[in-house]
């Protein structure tokens, strides 16, 4: 029973660093139609750069994400102005995902040339990164319950962002049709960029936690790529609150699944997200079939 | 069926390409029959046989993406099927010398058998949906390879000593390289050519439209995606030959899903040749500089630029844009306007920005 | 009609191209003499990028020292050593391209091995039909073995039972001390799944109760390893053979551990522990206390190479000996095997070095002796098992022997 709880306590809490990771994506998705593979490779910059910080500055990582956050953005803003902003046509979103993959390739390059491909961590900068509190019996990592934390925040913010701001107003209208959106007025471009911008800036914070949690090296996006597809492919893309379901529900079936067999628990992760493209192509809580192509 | 150049005037170019055509392509055949006997350094023929199979695997998943507009990202599975196929089969029936090239139209049909099932499954759903079906099918295989013992784990299977001549070891495999990957670019012209290619094209253009039109959509995806599949299995048992092991992440690499994406969209998505071209070019240029960049990762850095300036800058591919630029320079020589012919139905795509009619054609029949 | 020349286009240009590149791949050639006083060409395939690129880039090292102290004492019979390097970026297929390439383009006169039993088993045959010798130190498990080619040296230890020594010692304590429960976490790999059932094996007949198999195997996904720590952690084992490649497999569990105030007894990793600076770095110095790795070993009396060469290591790169990648010794010891062999051949033919290494003889790297049987392991290769102590990466097992340090048993606190 316990070894039992204990798979979903992980489930959630892991699964809550996904959720802030797969944040951004689906933002991304929903806006634009975009599908962005670098996403995962931009978890593993954003952790870099706090590993940066933490090494010559001596900055603690959480403390260092004032910095990372709006260098992600920026980088955000000039990825979709240089290269994404840049797609047209009917094709645009099977065209999205290869010069995403473009983009993490070179990515992937310019990490490995400056960090080298040795495996680094962020724990050892952090007093907290192995401190646990003490609740009905289990230990609850510190980092894990931050993690929760800022993915409850991050997700709440793009959540008010979205409902209760005007450039939020821009956004859902642009999701739901976006030549009537530019008809009314709205700059769809500038809009767009803005919204790629913050969609990787979420991945500052991602990308701390992650660091925090494990040791990477820049061989580490593709694991996290397929994952975070995964997970907004399931929780309905465009969709946050379903990002957040689907990443809490697939880390811990995942983890349930490790109790039996893992070395079946990834295969079980893809089968889910066959069964439910199959079922429901819209994913749990996407409002609908993005544009049909 | 489409409004074809009969009526217009015979050209200099009509004539040379009606007899031409054909004697350039014997005679390239001709020159890659050749090839291996007059470049005779092993390590040429390998590099060759290496081309060769990424021919095969951009042509044949072009025939099936290219022509109907669905990207797929999962082709590996055939090739990951066809390659564990031929290696259990050949230890299991102790082959160990050209019989087992009998292995690999075996592991071909094996790769479009498994189309079947997974395209029910995966051509039910919209474009954008089916690419990430696709990926996630690659990984369950991925998966599956690693756990079941059949295909021995992560141990993967080894190549058993072969008794071809040394001093020509590799000729056997490339001949049999060169025969799929003819077979396969031939096969992808008839396609293109027959009524069941426009049947594909239609669906590209405009699924729900064809299907309006009488076109049994979902037989038809299915029917290219089982035949694009043959290919891939078989180069996939070529594969595990020439690499002497096999194991589950290289056999259902997912990112040589990419790289054959990328070869098709560098040459020209849905065209014939253009596959071959991007084949040739891509994996010709990561056989060359790649084991030169030692420690440095200068390579990441082209390969990336590489795929962006494609995808950005060229999205019909290097055939159509550079038949369009041809195109343009002769009509500025001859000072006339180029022959409009008429566009067959369901092939507007209002997208190309500033194309002509005479553009479409040329990015669509070369 | 202007498509054809769209046709023309393609074809020609194909053509055009499939004949420049391949020629100029053939044309890429360095002559190696093989007239007295020039140079001597070794060529291998290395993993400076992709999954393997933290040990390519240590072999490397390790070769590029060897190669540097060889031609300080006049190279190979006279021959100065010229090493070429060709990237295989971890791919079984580009390793194969590259051996070929090494040996029917550039000429080498001899060939290394690369980093990994993945890569080197492929490596051995094609090597074998130009009958060039490989000899290699990180190709050791019987997928490279079954091959059963006559050109494969493997210098270090054939993996399956390398942790021997420690097993020995944990079934020989007294009743009273022996631990009562062990753990067996691994991860899905061809390098550590034959380590731990092995382990499993001979603990359990020695009445250690198995409270995680090592059958339940796990993918080498990052994302996997928390939730496995934990359900380990749960157990609360006093023994835990983590069947693991690399650091960050290691890491987690170690993170994982200390979070759960989990501290077993016995804590031996097959991989990781051994990855010196790397290793202390991601897992924080006060963790490493008491942690086990099992390597080969050098027994006997103190060797005076291996100490040169963990000196000028050290004064090229930094650190102390402690945190010399175990990976820096087994590439040494291929080029010190290599050498050898060229010696007593008197010759730099391959076929002279194959036949001398076949004949039994034995010889020394700083990992030890090396004799190799018919199949190519080195059957002197005596497994070995090492400890960090306090900061320090010393050899504790075998026990009593000349060289080794009391083993710290059990494990202390996870410290910080």
């Amino acid at each position: 029973m316990s070894a039992f709880m204990q798979a979903i306590t992980d489930g959630i809490l892991g699964g809550s660093v996904y959720a802030l990771m797969a944040a951004g994506l689906t933002l991304i998705f929903g806006v634009m139609d975009i599908i962005n593979i670098a996403q995962g490779i931009l978890v593993v910059l954003a952790a870099y750069l706090s590993y940066a910080l933490s090494v010559h500055l001596h900055l603690d990582p959480l403390l260092g994400l004032a910095i990372t956050v709006p260098m992600m953005f920026a980088l955000g803003t000039f990825i979709q102005w240089a290269f994404i902003g840049r797609l047209r046509g009917r094709e645009r979103t099977a065209m999205s995902l290869l010069a995403s993959y473009g983009v993490a390739i070179l990515i992937e390059g310019i990490l490995y040339q400056i960090f080298s491909g040795t495996p680094v961590s962020l724990q050892p900068y952090a007093w907290y990164s192995t401190a646990t509190i003490h609740v009905f019996g289990f230990y609850l990592a510190d980092i894990y319950l931050i993690g929760f934390g800022l993915a409850a925040v991050a997700l709440a913010a793009i959540y008010l962002m979205l409902y209760r701001t005007k450039f939020g107003r821009s956004i859902r209208a642009i999701v739901q049709d976006r030549t009537a959106a530019r008809l009314i007025g709205i700059d769809v471009n500038r809009v767009a960029a803005l919204t790629f911008g913050i969609g990787v800036a979420v991945t500052a914070l991602g990308g701390a936690v992650f660091g925090l949690t494990n040791t990477f090296n820049p061989d580490s996006g593709y694991d996290l790529i397929s994952r975070l597809l995964s997970i907004i492919i399931v929780g309905g893309m465009g969709s946050i609150g379903g990002a957040a379901a689907a990443a809490l529900f697939m880390v811990t079936s995942e983890e349930l699944v490790n109790l039996w067999r893992p070395q079946w628990a990834t295969a079980v992760y893809y089968v889910a997200i066959v069964i439910v493209l199959v079922v429901r192509p819209r994913g749990a809580f996407g409002r609908r079939e993005a544009r049909a192509q | 069926m489409t409004g074809d150049a009969t009526l217009a005037p015979l050209s200099v170019w009509t004539i040379a390409g009606r007899i031409g055509w054909p004697a350039s392509n014997l005679l390239l055949v001709a020159a890659l029959v050749a090839f291996p006997l007059v470049f005779t350094n092993p390590a040429v023929t390998t590099d060759a046989i290496d081309i060769l199979i990424f021919v095969a695997m951009a042509a044949a998943w072009n025939t099936f993406s290219g022509y109907t507009g669905y990207i797929s990202l999962g082709h590996m599975v055939f090739f990951g099927c066809g390659a564990y196929f031929t290696a259990i089969a050949t230890l299991d029936w102790g082959l160990t010398g050209s019989g087992v090239f009998w292995l690999l139209p075996l592991a071909g049909l094996l790769g479009g058998v498994i189309a079947i099932p997974f395209g029910l499954v995966a051509l039910r759903v919209r474009r954008h949906t089916f690419v990430v079906i696709t990926i996630a099918v690659v990984f369950i295989f991925q998966q599956m390879a690693y756990n079941f013992g059949v295909t021995h784990g992560s141990s993967g299977i080894n190549t058993p000593v072969f008794n071809f001549d040394p001093a020509t070891y590799n000729n056997p495999f490339y001949y049999v390289g060169l025969v799929i990957a003819v077979a396969t670019v031939a096969a992808s012209w008839v396609i293109r050519r027959s009524r069941y290619g426009l049947q594909l094209r239609a669906i590209r253009d405009d699924e729900d439209r064809a299907r309006g039109l009488g076109v049994q959509a979902m037989r038809v995806k299915i029917g290219a995606l089982a035949f694009s599949a043959i290919p891939l299995g078989a180069v996939g048992g070529l594969y595990w030959l020439t690499t002497y092991t096999i194991q589950p992440p290289y056999a259902f690499n997912p990112l040589w899903d990419l790289t054959i994406a990328l070869m098709a969209f560098l040459g020209g998505l849905g065209t014939v040749w253009g596959p071959v071209l991007g084949a040739v070019l891509v994996e010709g240029a990561q056989l060359y500089f790649f084991p030169q960049t030692g420690g440095s990762y200068l390579y990441y850095l082209v390969y990336g630029g590489l795929f962006l300036f494609v995808i950005l800058g060229m999205p019909r591919g290097l055939i159509p844009t550079a038949a369009e630029l041809i195109e343009k320079v002769q009509a500025r020589l001859s000072r006339e306007p180029p022959l409009a012919a008429a566009v067959s139905d369901g092939e507007i795509d209002a997208e190309i920005a500033g194309g002509t009619p005479a553009a479409v054609r040329a990015g669509e029949s070369a | 009609m202007t498509p054809r020349s769209a046709r023309f286009l393609s074809v020609g240009v194909t053509a055009a191209i499939l004949t420049a590149t391949l020629a100029a791949c053939s044309s890429s050639s360095s002559t190696a003499g093989g007239t007295t006083k020039s140079p001597i060409v070794i060529g291998a395939s290395l993993s400076t990028t992709g999954s393997f690129s933290a040990d390519g880039q240590a072999f490397k090292r390790g070769y590029q020292l060897w190669a540097h102290d060889q031609n300080k004492k006049g190279g190979l019979l006279g021959h100065k050593i010229v090493l070429k390097f060709l990237n295989d970026n971890s791919d079984p297929n580009t390793a194969v391209s590259n051996y070929q390439t090494l040996i029917t383009v550039d000429h080498v006169n001899l060939t290394i091995g690369p980093f990994s039993s993945l890569l080197t088993a492929p490596s051995v045959t094609v090597t074998h039909r130009y009958g060039y010798a490989l000899v290699e130190g990180a190709g050791g498990s019987p997928l490279v073995f079954s091959t059963k080619l006559n050109n494969v040296f493997d210098v270090s230890l054939p993996v399956a039972k390398s942790l021997q020594p420690l097993l020995s010692y944990l079934t020989s304590l007294p009743a009273g001390q022996r631990p009562k429960t062990a753990a067996y976490p691994t991860v899905n790999d061809l390098f550590t799944t034959f380590q731990t059932a092995y382990a499993q094996q001979v603990l359990s007949a020695a009445g250690i109760r198995t409270v995680y198999p090592a059958a339940r195997l796990f993918q080498p996904e990052v994302a996997q390893y928390k939730g496995i720590a934990d359900q380990v952690a749960r157990t609360k084992a006093d023994v835990v053979v983590l069947g693991s490649l690399d650091v960050p497999t290691v890491q987690a569990f170690t993170q994982a551990f200390v979070q759960q105030h989990y501290s077993p007894k016995v804590f031996v990793a097959t991989a990781g522990p051994d990855q010196g600076a790397a290793y202390v770095k991601a897992v924080g110095g006060g963790n490493t206390d008491g942690v086990l790795v099992p390597n080969t070993s050098y027994l006997g009396a103190p060797d005076p190479v291996r100490n040169a060469m963990q000196a000028e290591y050290v004064g090229l790169y930094g650190g102390n000996t402690s945190s010399i990648n175990a990976d820096v010794y087994e590439a040494y010891s291929v080029g010190q095997v290599l050498t050898q062999a060229i010696e007593a051949a008197h010759s730099t033919s391959n076929a002279k070095i194959i036949a001398y290494l076949h004949s039994g003889a034995t010889m020394t790297s700083v990992q030890g002796p090396v004799k190799f049987d018919a199949v190519g392991e080195n059957i002197l290769a005596t497994p070995a098992v090492y400890q960090w102590q306090k900061g320090k990466y010393v050899f504790v097992l075998p026990s009593g022997v000349s060289g080794s340090v009391p083993i710290v048993y059990p494990k202390p606190a996870w410290g910080k």
